[in-house]
């Protein structure tokens, strides 16, 4: 009887049970770039890109500089308006004019090469106000949350501070945090250790490497080879606007197929 | 010579209560400033934020024009002719209190100057600040609000408080459509008593100690924002 109604809805029987039917949901991409294009008046910076990110994916984008990295991630959250192409997050198609991408950003958390802290607020405000504005969280839970959070990430005796008074490695740990105390489904990093002086790189990587054994979905644009070595679970190699080359990154790193990326990889590693 | 002095106040500030001259003036000229302020900071924040929109999204085109055309006559033509325009020509067929078109004079004219105080005090705010914002879901006015216009404020208040000292001095010009205020004040007395120094001083040190106060609450006012910057 159960097999008479399934034929003539196939997407409402679940034959398995529950769980395999969430296991294939987990498979759907989380994010999902569709033919992107992105020009700047007559320059065309991003040329056909086609990417699937999945969920618990840590995929770190390198390439040399001006090769479209940052405009790639930027378009992921529409900071660049894409000129052409689509992306799906979570299913939504978010270059759609009539998305609120408002409510959609709330569930990308990005950190920024130059930290941007609010530098009027305290560390405790810049974590809590887009909780509590936008999520509607109350104050106590918010401070909680973040408070949680500062001590993961060793800076629980500065909520009170000013940004101004960290240092570049603190602030960048407290940038990552303002993004989490949203408990975003994906964060985007845009180069977050290149503005750092180089003792201080090690505790902001330390921050992301914790993250991503979390299984938490990041797209990392960096320079940092070993650490995308270590810790990405596909790495891609942007060029000239077009993805080259993607691979798992011991195969990446160690038979690299492009020339153009050998001839990088020569030159950075 | 202490004779002559005391002779000289006596004639022209008790005889005759001559004082209320200074007095109500005084309270014309407070009047004026305190509401041609509000009405410049509401009109320039207004168009401050219209031109930084069209400036920064390349939304509100047909607003940003209007708001050009505005800052373009304001800035390009003297206050005391506007004064006299919104007087005479606006208002010439109709009764209406002279300090209300006083306050209505200055403040379209200071909202000129303050919406151009404003709008350079947001668009100096890094373009990060912006994006970090929009990055964690605020909507565009949102991000204006709570990030953006704090920030601008804290950095345009010199500024700012200078665009109303030269207001509270400009209102001087207000005797031309016959508002008695501080200066016309002085006039009238010199015109009954035949001497001009008592008067003249007397509007001159009143001025000087009003923007003296002002500008010791504006540095306090700077002092207390800048205690995030250290």
């Amino acid at each position: 009887m159960t097999t008479d109604h399934t034929q003539g809805h196939p997407g409402t029987y679940d034959p398995v049970g529950e769980e395999a039917l969430r296991g294939m949901w987990d498979r759907k991409p989380l994010i999902q770039v569709q033919r992107l294009r992105k020009c700047f008046d007559e320059i065309e910076v991003l040329k056909d890109i086609s990417v699937d990110i999945h969920k618990g994916d840590v995929v770190c984008v390198i390439g040399p500089s001006g090769s479209g990295k940052s405009t790639f991630l930027r378009c992921l959250n529409r900071l660049e308006e894409p000129t052409d192409g689509k992306i799906f997050f979570e299913g939504i198609d978010i270059t759609d004019p009539k998305t609120d991408i408002d409510l959609h950003r709330q569930k990308m958390g990005m950190v920024f090469q130059q930290f941007n802290l609010f530098p009027h607020m305290t560390i405790m405000k810049n974590l809590t106000i887009a909780p509590m504005k936008l999520q509607g969280r109350s104050r106590s839970e918010a401070e909680g949350q973040a408070k949680r959070l500062l001590e993961r990430v060793g800076l629980a005796d500065r909520a009170e501070s000013y940004p101004s008074q960290l240092s570049g490695g603190q602030k960048q740990r407290i940038a990552i945090v303002r993004a989490l105390c949203m408990n975003p489904d994906v964060m985007l990093f845009d180069e977050p250790t290149s503005a750092l002086d180089p003792e201080m790189v090690g505790e902001v990587l330390n921050v992301m490497r914790d993250l991503a054994k979390e299984k938490m979905t990041m797209v990392v644009v960096t320079h940092e080879m070993g650490f995308a070595r270590e810790v990405a679970s596909r790495v891609m190699f942007m060029d000239d606007g077009y993805f080259l080359e993607e691979n798992a990154p011991e195969e990446f790193f160690s038979n690299p197929k492009n020339e153009r990326l050998k001839n990088f990889l020569g030159k950075v590693l | 010579m202490i004779e002559k002095f005391s002779q000289d106040f006596y004639q022209n500030f008790i005889e005759d209560d001559r004082w209320k001259y200074i007095v109500d003036g005084l309270g014309n000229t407070i009047k004026i400033t305190f509401f041609a302020v509000l009405v410049g900071i509401l009109l320039g924040f207004l168009v401050a934020v219209v031109r930084s929109t069209y400036e920064k999204t390349g939304k509100l085109k047909l607003l940003d024009l209007l708001c050009k055309v505005y800052l373009t006559v304001i800035r390009g033509t003297p206050v005391l002719i506007q004064l006299m325009i919104i007087y005479f020509v606006v208002f010439g067929s109709v009764r209406i209190d002279k300090v209300l078109v006083s306050v209505l004079a200055f403040g379209i004219n200071s909202g000129a100057y303050v919406a151009e105080i404003f709008r350079g005090g947001i668009m100096s705010i890094d373009n990060g600040q912006f994006e970090a914002g929009r990055s964690l879901g605020f909507s565009y006015p949102q991000t204006m609000f709570y990030i953006i216009m704090p920030q601008a404020f804290k950095n345009v208040l010199p500024a700012l408080g200078n665009e109303f000292i030269v207001l509270l001095k400009e209102t001087s010009v207000a005797g031309y459509i016959a508002v008695q205020d501080l200066t016309k004040g002085a006039d009238i007395i010199r015109s009954r008593t035949y001497s001009a120094f008592m008067p003249l001083m007397a509007a001159a040190v009143i001025y000087l100690v009003m923007v003296m106060i002002f500008t010791y609450f504006v540095q306090r006012l700077e002092r207390r924002l800048r205690n995030s910057d250290h």
